[in-house]
């Protein structure tokens, strides 16, 4: 008997998706790794030692045996936002897709584990509408409709403003479509995580987004429990 | 924060906004709504998420009426900010401070006479509808002040605590000695250390109360009290953040001190007790002491007009910025063409840089003022070369009937381990895949029938950790296993394995130098691809088709088979529309397995697969089900072999 091709996992789906899509408006696939100097996951983020925004984060350390200097399972893709600075020159335009961690009990909604898609894009005269444009840009393709987004005033310490993204597709057969959707976190990237990677806050300005990809295969595919993602259960993979 | 709708009334009177205008301004000019709980039949607790830099004025409902007076353009009513608190001093209390930077400011007012008892009534049930208990008048007092103004506050009886030598109620402020211990209210008992600040009693050095955490057991308030001591401090943020983690002790008090609440609020908040008191639970104020080291000044920020439409993306009026300052209470200076000098108030700690007013202009203009804008698109200069080639692994394993997992990247046990794991079966980062797919490929061989596949074949690609001398470091591994028998491992598996390592390299082009362990192969990825030639471009993605998932049952599946003889030309199909029908609702997958064709005959062999959402079938009703099988087969004439 022939072999019935295998299932590739709906994570890889996306994020080569995700990488056409944006590769198309010219956003370079840029990655760092997970275990991450403290330095860059916090420090240069502009989220100072013992202060509260550090709180937002439960964060796993490594052994400080371990580590030259202090370092972590990175809790986000952002720390590539200050390496990719640092290494490149404006412009940039950059998405990180990639796995994150955080020290938090799971349940059918949260993992330990999950992946996170950022973004970034520096330049001159990059503003606010750049990011809403990008944004609805990136939605319309991924879920194939017309999309809307609106921004919420909230807080991240290595943007400012820092803003909610909620989406609404419209005019579609989705069980998505038609009601505003809270999507993502983002912003305009502080002048000081600019700074600190070498680049000039007067001359230069850009916005940076980060979202959960696990949160969009829930909302693209229906999955019910995201610990199925990470299972390795092919009754679960062999459905995509 | 929770916030009370009523108690907003007493700052914005009738202005204040409905709870569903407040639900509505707050989220989309200033924080997220956690929830809303009605209280009796015209009341309601909305609960509010305040963001850390908003920490610092708005963890009260003065703070959140303030809020809503810039948003909605309406001044408060009453602003207990905007009075000059009067505070006569006395002799008879004493403050001395060691360190300066770390306690900023701390007044003292002293109440005599008061009759401690049961608060009234408006009092408890405002406290008790943000969920805090009810304890005295005095305690309470200092509460609702807190949850009013945003400033801690604490009580001391002054009979017991003890005066010094000139008859005086001495406080003092400094790190606690090594080996020094506190007993704080509620009766738990903290061993302190010198980088914790601590309120002692300045006559014999006691400690009192571990600054701007908790008050101790020291001099408590009680039924019998009948003069006070009210105390409101100001200390620096980091010194009480590490006191807090360091005792595992965050309160009310602590969590502000955290966020930086200004200084300049502690009178108001002192005053603001003090006639509380007085009005519940009556008594004289004998009179104030102050001690300011350090109060907190906010500096004017330079905010240019043409910055502010740079990074918005909005094209501004001048008059509007101008609207928007005097909304928020924000002193400002014109300078030249379309410059300003602001300064905020002083309980707004949070706004130090120009782009943090220019997130206030944002935010009060309203974000859907900003247009979409595409950026200029521009070719890509760069491909990922990771990706690049997992991709081209992944075709090459998905066409040779190999599914991708994703695993977990914690083991129990392993090579490197965090400092600061949660739970024990993840305390550990996984040094292979392979480990981990020998487990997975376990868990999926009995799933072949169900899912139609002739044996079991997985891959991974993802990071793993090690330990080396230079601490540890991460590579990216690919590992592929295959089990061709439920029972588990035989060497068979690694003959097939041999022709997929094969396969494997000829799609990439180069040997993989791959390690064996029991059928899974393992390859340092990072080094392979790192060894290839660079690719040019990216192949095309094949537009992903719409799947919907369907949770699947976690009951076994029972699995028959079936051979029957057809005449010759019938088809697979048609012998499938008569079979699953008639197996029912239980069958979940009719899997072809055996075919051939002899004498004019041809035969047929399928495998039945059969499983239930809510529970584990048995043999019995299994073979019910194919006796229906075998009759309708009968009925075509069929002959089942």
């Amino acid at each position: 008997m022939k072999i019935p091709a295998g299932h590739q996992h709906p994570l890889s789906t996306m994020i080569a998706e995700i990488n056409s899509i944006f590769a198309e408006i010219g956003f370079v696939f840029a990655e760092g790794p997970e275990a991450e100097l403290e330095k860059y996951n916090f420090d240069r983020l502009n989220v100072p030692k013992d202060h509260p925004s550090r709180d937002m984060q439960d964060t796993f350390y490594f052994k400080p045996t371990d580590a030259q200097e202090p370092m972590v399972l990175r809790t986000h893709t952002s720390p590539v936002q200050a390496r990719f600075m640092e290494t490149n020159k404006p412009p940039i335009r950059v998405i990180v897709p990639g796995k994150v961690f955080r020290n938090e009990a799971t349940d059918a909604t949260h993992e330990a584990q999950f992946h996170q898609l950022e973004g970034l894009y520096v330049d001159r005269g990059v503003h606010m509408g750049h990011l809403k444009g990008t944004i609805e840009y990136f939605f319309s393709k991924f879920f194939a409709g017309d999309v809307e987004v609106r921004f919420r005033p909230s807080f991240f310490p290595f943007v400012e403003p820092g803003v909610e993204i909620d989406m609404m597709l419209r005019g579609s057969e989705s069980k998505l479509a038609n009601r505003w959707i809270e999507i993502m976190g983002a912003g305009m990237v502080h002048p000081h995580v600019l700074r600190d990677a070498g680049i000039d806050p007067e001359e230069f300005s850009g916005f940076a987004f980060g979202m959960g990809i696990d949160r969009l295969a829930v909302m693209k595919y229906g999955i019910d429990d995201i610990r199925n993602l990470y299972s390795g259960d092919l009754r679960f993979v062999s459905q995509f | 924060m929770k916030i009370l709708h009523s108690w907003l009334k007493d700052y914005m009177g009738d202005a204040t906004p409905s709870v569903q205008e407040v639900e509505r301004i707050m989220t989309f000019s200033a924080f997220e709504i956690d929830g809303i709980e009605p209280v009796g039949v015209a009341d309601a607790v909305i609960d509010i998420k305040i963001l850390p830099n908003r920490s610092s004025d708005c963890l009260c409902h003065r703070g959140i009426a303030r809020e809503l007076s810039t948003l909605t353009g309406t001044p408060l009513s009453h602003d207990p900010f905007s009075l000059t608190p009067i505070m006569p001093e006395t002799d008879r209390l004493v403050i001395s401070i060691e360190n300066g930077e770390y306690c900023r400011h701390f007044d003292l007012a002293l109440v005599t006479g008061i009759t401690v008892g049961p608060s009234p009534e408006w009092l408890a049930s405002r406290l008790e509808a943000l969920g805090q208990r009810s304890i005295n008048n005095i305690v309470d007092a200092t509460n609702y002040v807190m949850f009013a103004l945003g400033q801690p506050l604490h009580a001391y009886d002054a009979d017991k605590f003890k005066k010094d030598e000139n008859n005086a109620w001495h406080f003092g402020v400094r790190m606690a000695k090594v080996g020094e211990a506190i007993d704080t209210l509620g009766g738990v008992r903290y061993e302190l250390d010198p980088s914790i600040q601590l309120i002692v009693n300045g006559a014999d050095d006691s400690p009192a109360g571990i600054a701007g955490i908790k008050g101790g057991q020291y001099a408590i308030v009680d039924a019998e009290t009948k003069n006070i001591i009210l105390e409101a401090g100001n200390f620096d943020p980091v010194v009480t953040r590490k006191a807090s983690q360091k005792l595992k002790l965050s309160t009310d008090a602590s969590k502000r001190f955290e966020n930086n609440v200004a200084s300049k609020v502690v009178p108001y908040a002192l005053t603001e007790v003090v006639a509380l008191i007085i009005k519940i639970a009556g008594g004289n104020v004998e009179g104030f002491a102050h001690a300011r080291p350090k109060t907190m000044e906010n500096t004017a920020v330079t905010i240019k007009k043409r910055n502010a439409e740079a990074l918005l993306g909005i094209s501004l009026q001048t008059e509007t910025i101008e609207g928007i300052f005097t909304g928020l209470g924000f002193g400002y200076a014109k300078k030249d063409d379309g410059v300003f000098e602001v300064t905020a108030p002083f309980e707004r700690t949070d706004i130090l840089i120009e782009e943090d007013v220019i997130e206030e202009i944002g935010r009060i203009i309203g974000y859907d003022k900003v247009t979409s804008v595409m950026p200029e698109t521009v070719p890509l200069t760069h491909i990922n070369v990771r990706h690049y080639y997992s991709e081209k692994v992944r075709a090459c394993l998905l066409q040779l009937g190999f599914s991708e997992v994703i695993t977990s990247s914690f083991r129990a046990k392993d090579e490197v381990q965090l400092q600061n794991a949660l739970a024990s079966d993840k305390s550990y980062l996984r040094s292979t895949l392979a480990t981990n797919l020998l487990e997975v490929l376990a868990k999926n061989t009995p799933f072949t029938d169900l899912l139609g596949m002739p044996d079991t074949r997985i891959f991974e690609i993802g990071t793993v950790f090690s330990k080396t001398d230079a601490g540890v470091v991460e590579h990216v591994a690919l590992a592929f296993g295959v089990r061709t028998k439920v029972a588990g491992y035989t060497p068979k598996d690694d003959a097939l394995l041999a022709s997929v390592v094969t396969e494997v390299a000829t799609c990439l082009g180069v040997p993989l130098h791959e390690t064996i362990t029991q059928g899974v192969a393992e390859v340092q990825f990072t080094n392979l691809y790192l060894s290839l030639p660079l690719p040019l471009a990216y192949e095309a993605v094949s537009k992903a088709l719409p799947i919907s998932y369907v949770p699947f049952s976690v009951y076994p599946a029972m699995s028959r088979d079936i051979a029957l003889w057809v005449p010759e030309g019938t088809s697979a199909e048609a012998i499938e529309s008569i079979l699953n029908p008639s197996a029912g609702p239980l069958r979940v997958r009719t899997t072809l397995f055996d075919e051939f064709t002899k004498d004019g005959r041809t035969s047929f062999a399928f495998r039945l697969v059969f499983q239930a959402g809510e529970r584990t079938l048995t043999d019995g009703e299994v073979n019910t089900v194919m006796e229906t099988v075998y009759e309708a087969v009968s009925k075509k004439g069929w002959e089942v072999r």
